[in-house]
């Protein structure tokens, strides 16, 4: 025998000659484990009940060994999913137009290049700067913005409302409001150039934020006083939180209006702001959605 | 020990053929002058490779390092990538023919323009920085990767190090390199627990709430506590960035923690001139915490010197809570730089190695990259962050740091849960001192996610690994645990009160 067939015939002795596994046992009918639900208002523990009252956080979710229950993961893929389906979203062209909306391009050329190069979609394309020159209202008081940003699906759920409420309030202020446009693969600064170009004395773009786990439907706003490129993020106040669990699109319209209003009083925007001469509700931090943290996933039988 | 007598094999013979051309590593510990860094970079005047015929000419050290980068988004952003896979292989072979040397005389910041490669330069143990100078970059990566290269002995060339040099070895190393490494090396550190023995691996526990309603971040910290979290840190991100909503929140931990006994650290995560006016108010706070660039300009963007950071090392040292000697925080994150324009065309491994620089002067108790918080622009994809989560790991422990990792996405960067749940496994073997961890690793307040309740004894688990001893010991007397296994009362946050 060579010598490597002596050390397997070895090993293998010391292993258990005839398999290194004694035979599995018999297979036992299982008893399906305790069934778990998401916590609901009706399924939840104490514990979950005061999370409930106090935390969107998942706590009092409970274990399979380590892991998660079932029911957890699949409301967990539930939300990353609808947070991934936002990003993807795309806002059609034809919307924009169908909408009565000035239709801006930015920079950048695809959704992959949108997310990342956050310079290109802060700048206009040579054609909207063009149309921005020829068609736009200029020398304004305040010039609103829509954009996709982060979530299509935002923009073209409740962003038509709340740029419709906004224009309503600063005109109802006796301000000059500039042309209702939209810009597609848009970034916040990009209302630096545009208001630059349109001589507006404030702007204000709204724009879908980046969902959050079981959110896409969230709109952010953020309002600049003199607009110019070259203005940095703590020239500008932003509220956000824009939907329909969080803050409405006409309470929202009327804090951006306060917002504006400030900074034509008093000639700044950002850190610079006093803010306490605003409206309150505008510094306090908000709950981010979902204020309620919902089952999302039904099965039918 | 000897570090001369360490180089072995293969390097020991490579070695030979370099030494003449700078220093003799027969005197390891003499101090011998150096010559000062130079203003104009001048003498790189061949910093070229050929590859299938086709040369690629590089300019500069900083050039060079860039190139060599893997490919990332932050980089391309920047301008400074490598224009194909080719070039960047080009790249590499310039940089593992570059001494150590050579590139501590090459900061990717001038010396007179930044701060912090002033604290570098000036602070570097030439002792130790004499023992590996001679060698080139790719004699340093076997060095490393020697199995006669023990923790020790890195621990003890660690000082001598500078942040261009960890990076630089970085970039010639793959993954499962970037592993072995870090595996390797051995740093200890101590506030109440003791933080990064062989054989442990431990979480901060990150019960941020949008509103800082105090009991919710309970409710959160309690839940963690029952699955075996906590034992790096109970450390807030505040919502509200002021003095006394910051002495609110360590008040309520520090509550909660005497209560039950609980052997760790707590930390609010506000801004260090805030904590600076919270320790005023006579709050506890066991750990000190700020984010950290790696130019003295990205510092200024995040409000924060050398100076400032030194005053708040010094009030720390008088009126922490915690017993130390380690009591200090740091977070940093690769593209941090350039997204204040502040990273001076250099690329962002360089530029995370020079916060660990930075760090390594506090002796910190805790320092972590936040690797995928700061957006697809950054790092693209699972690849991307799977990659630099591992290098800033290998670079932190390289520089003597007890690197923890917050492994994490966006929800608009291209990575998968599967793909983060990968990474975290990756760092756990790769003997990361420490994870986060959040319910179902959903931040609600920062909206990522990162690491769950649930990774953090499943990692544990799988690999084998204990929490610090201290807070093991109290794991057991809660029944949490049972030894390595879940106890009896595992995953029952109302064992906690």
């Amino acid at each position: 025998m060579s010598a490597t067939r002596e050390l397997i015939a070895r090993l293998r002795e010391q292993l258990g000659e005839s398999a290194p596994l004694s035979p599995a046992g018999p297979a036992l009918p299982l008893t399906p484990p305790p069934r778990r639900v998401f916590p609901s208002p009706r399924t939840r523990s104490s514990l979950q009940g005061q999370a409930a009252a106090h935390t969107t956080a998942l706590v009092g979710i409970g274990r399979v060994g380590t892991r998660y229950a079932t029911d957890v993961v699949l409301q967990f893929q539930a939300e990353l999913a609808v947070a991934h389906h936002a990003v993807a979203s795309l806002l059609p062209e034809e919307w924009i137009e169908q909408n009565g909306l000035l239709n801006l391009q930015t920079r950048v050329s695809d959704h992959q290049e949108f997310l990342l190069r956050p310079d290109l979609g802060r700048r206009l394309s040579d054609a909207s700067r063009q149309a921005l020159q020829t068609r736009a209202r200029k020398d304004i008081d305040i010039q609103p913005i829509l954009a996709d940003g982060l979530s299509a699906e935002a923009c073209i759920g409740s962003g038509m409302e709340v740029l419709g409420a906004l224009i309503g309030e600063c005109e109802s202020r006796g301000w000059t409001v500039g042309t209702p446009m939209c810009a597609r693969f848009g970034r916040v600064w990009l209302q630096d150039e545009i208001g630059e170009l349109l001589g507006a004395k404030v702007c204000i773009i709204i724009l879908g934020e980046r969902p959050g786990l079981g959110t896409g439907d969230g709109l952010s706003a953020y309002v600049v006083h003199n607009p110019a490129i070259g203005k940095t993020d703590s020239d500008r106040n932003m509220i956000s939180n824009i939907h329909a669990r969080g803050t409405s699109p006409n309470s929202a319209a009327s804090r951006l209006a306060d917002l504006a209003g400030a900074m034509l009083e008093q000639g700044t925007s950002g850190v610079g702001l006093d803010l306490s001469r605003v409206a309150p509700g505008n510094t306090a931090t908000e709950l981010r959605a979902p204020q309620v943290r919902e089952s999302l996933v039904e099965v039918g039988r | 020990m000897t570090l001369g007598a360490g180089l072995q094999g293969p390097v020991q013979s490579k070695l030979r053929t370099s030494l003449s051309r700078t220093l003799e590593s027969d005197t390891p510990r003499e101090h011998t002058p150096l010559s000062v860094p130079t203003l104009a970079p001048e003498p790189f005047l061949n910093l070229l490779a050929t590859i299938r015929g086709i040369g690629y000419r590089f300019d500069s050290p900083k050039e060079v390092l860039a190139k060599a980068n893997p490919l990332k988004s932050g980089d391309v952003l920047a301008g400074i990538a490598a224009g194909s896979p080719v070039e960047r292989v080009a790249a590499r072979a310039v940089l593992a023919n570059l001494t150590l040397c050579e590139l501590r005389e090459a900061p990717v910041v001038p010396y007179d323009e930044d701060e912090l490669t002033r604290l570098v330069e000036d602070s570097l143990d030439q002792a130790a920085f004499l023992c590996v100078g001679h060698l080139t970059v790719g004699e340093f990566r076997e060095w490393l990767l020697e199995d006669a290269t023990t923790g020790d002995m890195i621990r003890s060339v660690s000082p001598g190090l500078t942040p261009e040099m960890v990076a630089a070895v970085c970039k010639l190393m793959s993954n499962l390199d970037l592993m072995v490494v870090g595996a390797k090396c051995k740093v200890v550190v101590r506030a109440n627990n003791t933080l990064g023995l062989p054989g442990t691996f431990s979480s901060r526990l990150q019960p941020n709430h949008p509103k800082d309603d105090l009991e919710g971040i309970l409710l959160s910290t309690r839940e963690g506590l029952a699955y075996g979290c906590g034992d790096a840190v109970i450390g807030v991100n505040p919502a509200t960035d002021s003095a006394e909503s910051t002495a609110h929140i360590l008040r309520a931990l520090d509550g909660l923690m005497k209560r039950n006994g609980i052997p760790t650290q707590h930390c609010v995560l506000s801004h260090v001139t805030v904590q600076m006016q919270a320790l005023e108010l006579d709050c506890p706070m066991d750990l000190m915490f700020q984010s950290l660039s790696g130019t003295e300009q990205g510092n200024q963007a995040f409000g924060v010197s050398i100076g400032l950071l030194d005053e708040a090392h010094a009030l720390m040292g008088e009126r922490r809570s915690s017993r130390g000697p380690n009591y200090m925080y740091f977070e940093t994150g690769q593209g941090s730089a350039l997204s204040s324009e502040a990273h001076h065309g250099a690329d962002q491994v360089t530029l995370e190695a020079r916060c660990y620089g930075f760090a390594r002067r506090y002796s910190p108790f805790l320092v972590n990259s936040v690797v995928g918080f700061i957006g697809p622009e950054y790092l693209a994809d699972g690849r991307q962050i799977t990659r630099a989560g591992l290098e800033d790991h290998f670079m932190g422990k390289l520089m003597g740091l007890p690197m923890g990792c917050d492994a994490c996405f966006t929800y608009h960067a291209d990575m998968g849960q599967d793909e983060l749940e990968n990474l975290k496994v990756l760092l756990g073997a790769a003997g990361c001192t420490y994870l986060m961890s959040m319910p179902v690793g959903d931040d609600i307040m920062l909206n990522y996610q990162s690491t769950s309740y649930h990774d953090i004894p499943s990692v544990r688990k799988l690999l084998g690994k204990r929490p610090t001893p201290e807070f093991d010991a109290w794991l057991n007397k809660m029944g949490i645990m049972q030894g390595d296994a879940p106890g009896e009362n595992f995953g029952k946050a109302e064992m906690i009160r």
